[in-house]
């Protein structure tokens, strides 16, 4: 992959001695960074290493207290947010995407860049569809101009937010966590064209915690640890188990073991017969035993997440019932919460955190009955509490009156599953869990999930991330069109398996 | 974590407030030799404890992400509806002053029930109520000015005095520090903030947003009717227009005491300190003789002040959304 052209060894891009502060620690010091053009570049490190400040400060979002940067041969001030980072020929993927719903995808691609007519500045549909369509189809993209944002899939989305950035002339590539939302045939396509990006001479920076997909795609890898420059790994020397020793600063043991504790055959604790919601699962059966982990497996819209909020209570369901604990059992989120239920949701920002409070509030929020008597909180049990969370999923920084939107990604994601981890659960519900967490945390995590099982918590996983689901899980369902295809009880169940059933094996891997 | 450092800083935010408030006395008794005089303070007093008792209410709305524009008509009301009670029907003034609460509790309920269960945008909703209020107040006192004379326990709650300080005070001081304690120590204050901040977030929580929309609309108009008594008391008189133009008050001293229109956080200390610069800029408008037609525009001009002020750091959610839009993470 690595061609030795002159034009791969120019530089691009080359900062130099970054520091940066949000008003309180450094968050970067001394950071030196830089990118030849037309390679491949991963930016790695542990939750809250400073990956996301970093890009920030290339695409000059913030600003950075000292240090220089060139791009292109040209100096680029401390505040370069005025131009930002498309004048400059960047252009940056965020892992929120941030496509106008209800929009097509050539008014997407060209948002205030629109073609205009002669006169009165009128904007030139047709024009701005052709353009558009010509750009879909250099890179092949199975896409139409017209095709409306919504009835798209995730995968589909990113690509147009690719489009959209490639619109404005970009040289330079960015893109945070692009992976973590897409399932691994959508991954697969993404890395196509990454690598279409490279042979165009297009420089790519990404963030990823998938240490495969670092491995496979990357031209060289910069690791970061506590907002410090560890390493810059050259093609010969990137390998999975190096990185992530020089990212955690130690060795992660036994990563292929299964997690799967011994247990008993516990009592069957949730029993759902027959539900059914119309467009979007039907007819789902399945039990739960005492102690178990669950999974779910299918593609993005196949209806898993739309059961696991139908089982919590978020939404109704049509027809069939649930039974819990041997009784009838009505869903709701009160009654959820009330019977033992922890519930992690798939979307952290939207469904998760409250950014605007503190660690402690988010925490309280979801423990009001432990830490308040007669409708009066105890700040005192309220702070006991929220510590308890963040010494028990290592959140960082440590420091509870923090407000969440100030934390970095995955340390975000670790207080939206930490609020529940403190609670007496029987059953624990999580919708991609570790989105956005970082190897050692994932790892802890999964520690933390088997050691509820076999305290007898029942867990119901739903995840894209097959490894996640096949080390996690005792038993696996695969949903497909809403509806159970595929049942993967106790025993050898390969990545493989789950993938075929997943898509319709006759699809193969149709996204 | 600096912490000591981080607890300074936002000890400063905090007095900031009471700086500005300050500043405001200095240069008013320096433009009108008769402001700091008892007599006009006492005046400014009056209507600190108005808008005072009002905010106490009114607070929720916001923090739980909407507004309430019907607070003024719901305190004149509150007057004509204990005045009727009392002199037409003649029921006795304790009885009749808790008919009228209940009276404004449902006004706030039914307020709440169509913004939540409706979906009807609370800015809407509470416009509307706004207008019906001052529409049923209108044809209850037939568009009179009314005159109450008695009877003299309730005109006592108005001029009455205890232990040498006007009874209102009481009043706004009890709740004012009810409020305080019902947002930062109990239960409903914590989901109030939570379905501010992020309404699904809070659902999936076990918050009902719904239910504590509802209890801070019910809220924010027994302020108002608590309010709307107390002046009735104060000035007896009771008339359709009487409050008319509080709401742009007490959305004044709400957003300069730090409180976001966008949800999520307030604080009711900082109301009360800007219900009594709001008091001193009217009063300040009056002292220097500013025809009354000048005030909307000074108070206009002072929220979007105080907006800039306070959100400077903290930009409201839908600056943020629109940057999101735009290409911004936000993250
Ligand atoms: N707006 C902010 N205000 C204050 N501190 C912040 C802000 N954004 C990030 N930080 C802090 O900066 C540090 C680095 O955060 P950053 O988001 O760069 O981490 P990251 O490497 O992207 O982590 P992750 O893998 O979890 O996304 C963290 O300690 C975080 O708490
Ligand atoms: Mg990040």
């Amino acid at each position: 992959m690595a061609e030795n052209s002159d034009a791969s060894e120019e530089v691009l891009l080359d900062c130099r001695k970054i520091c940066k502060s949000y008003n309180g620690p450094m968050v970067l010091s001394d950071v030196d960074f830089s990118m030849k053009r037309g390679e491949i570049h991963a930016l790695v490190g542990e939750n809250g290493a400073g990956k996301s400040t970093l890009i920030k400060i290339i695409t000059g979002v913030t600003g950075r207290n000292s240090g220089t940067m060139v791009f292109e041969g040209k100096e680029i001030g401390h505040d370069h947010s005025r131009t930002g980072a498309q004048g400059l020929g960047i252009a940056v993927i965020y892992q929120e995407l941030s496509l106008i719903h209800g929009m097509t995808v050539a008014q997407n691609m060209f948002l205030t860049k629109e073609p205009r007519m002669p006169v009165l500045g009128i904007i030139n549909i047709r024009r701005m569809n052709s353009l558009a369509q010509a750009m879909i189809d250099r890179y092949g993209f199975n896409l139409k101009a017209t095709d409306v944002i919504d009835g798209l899939s995730i995968g589909q989305r990113q690509t147009v937010e690719i489009l959209k950035a490639l619109n404005g002339k970009a040289s330079l590539m960015i893109m945070d966590e692009p992976t973590s939302s897409l399932t691994s045939a959508e991954s697969a396509q993404l890395f196509g064209i990454i690598r279409q990006l490279k042979a165009d001479g297009i420089s790519v920076l990404y963030i990823s915690h998938r240490m495969e997909e670092v491995f496979d795609l990357s031209d060289r890898v910069t690791v970061l640890r506590d907002g410090r420059l560890v390493e810059v790994l050259e093609k010969e020397r990137i390998h999975p188990n190096e990185i992530i020793r020089l990212m955690i600063g130690r060795c992660l043991d036994e990563k292929d073991s299964k997690c799967v504790m011994e247990r008993k055959g516990g009592e069957v604790v949730l029993d759902v017969h027959g539900l059914s919601s119309e467009g979007k699962f039907s007819d789902i059966s399945l039990q739960l035993h005492a102690g178990e982990v669950l999974g779910i497996g299918g593609l993005v819209g196949s209806g898993r997440t739309e059961l696991v909020r139908a089982i919590y209570g978020i939404d109704a369901h049509d027809s069939g019932s649930i039974s819990f604990q041997g009784k009838p059992w009505t869903p709701g989120v009160s009654q959820s919460i009330r019977g033992g239920f922890g519930f992690v949701p798939e979307e952290r920002r939207l469904q998760g955190i409250m950014g605007g409070i503190s660690i402690t509030g988010n925490i309280g929020i979801t423990n009001l009955d432990s830490i308040a008597g007669k409708g009066f909180v105890s700040d005192r049990k309220e702070l006991a509490l929220s510590r308890k969370a963040v010494g028990l999923l290592n959140i960082k920084p440590a420091e509870p009156s923090l407000p969440v939107g100030n934390l970095s990604g995955g340390n975000q994601q670790k207080v939206v599953v930490g609020k529940w981890l403190i609670r007496d659960l029987r059953l624990l519900i999580v919708d991609e869990p570790t989105v956005g967490i970082d190897i050692g945390a994932k790892e802890e995590m999964y520690q933390t999930i088997a050691r509820l099982a076999s305290e007898g918590v029942s867990v119901i996983l739903v995840s894209s991330d097959l490894p996640e689901l096949t080390r996690l899980s005792d038993r696996i369902l695969v949903l497909r069109k809403g509806r159970i295809v595929k049942e993967f009880a106790e025993g050898a169940v390969t990545e493989e398996d789950v993938l075929r059933a997943s898509s319709g094996i006759l699809e193969g891997g149709a996204a | 974590m600096n912490l000591t450092a981080a607890k300074a800083r936002q000890l400063l935010k905090d007095l900031r407030l009471f700086f500005v408030l300050i500043l405001l006395m200095a240069v008013l008794s320096v433009l009108s030799p008769r402001f700091l005089t008892l007599g006009n303070l006492s005046n400014v007093l009056w209507s600190v404890c108005i808008i005072g008792i009002m905010c106490s209410g009114f607070i929720y709305a916001p923090i739980t992400g909407g507004i309430d524009l019907s607070v003024g008509s719901m305190a004149a009301l509150a007057g004509i509806i204990a005045n009727v009670l009392m002199n037409q029907v003649g029921i006795p003034w304790v009885p009749a002053l808790v008919i009228t609460l209940a009276c404004g509790m449902f006004i706030g309920f039914i307020n709440g029930i169509v913004t939540t269960k409706f979906g009807v945008p609370a800015f809407i909703v509470t416009m509307a109520a706004k207008t019906y209020l001052f529409g049923i107040a209108m044809l209850v006192s037939n568009g009179d000015m009314i005159t109450i004379m008695k009877p003299k326990g309730f005109l006592a709650i108005g001029v009455g005095k205890l232990f040498g300080l006007p009874i209102p005070i009481y009043i706004m001081v009890a709740v004012i520090v009810a409020s305080h304690i019902l947002l930062k120590h109990t239960v409903f204050g914590r989901k109030a903030i939570a379905v501010g901040a992020n309404e699904v977030a809070a659902k999936l929580s076990g918050v009902d947003p719904d239910r504590t929309r509802i209890m801070a609309y019910v809220l924010s108009a027994t302020a108002a009717t608590v309010a709307g008594i107390v002046m009735a008391s104060l000035t007896q008189q009771a008339y359709a227009a009487n409050a008319g133009g509080y709401e742009l008050d007490v959305i004044t001293a709400v957003v300069v005491g730090g409180t976001s229109l966008m949800g999520g956080s307030g604080s009711v200390a900082g109301a009360l300190i800007g219900a009594v610069m709001v008091g001193f800029i009217n009063n300040g408008l009056n002292l220097l003789n500013m025809p009354s037609s000048f005030h909307p525009l000074v108070t206009g001009v002072v929220i979007l002040l105080a907006l800039l002020l306070n959100q400077g750091g903290k930009m409201p959610k839908f600056i943020l959304s629109m940057r999101k839009r735009l290409g911004d993470p936000g993250k």
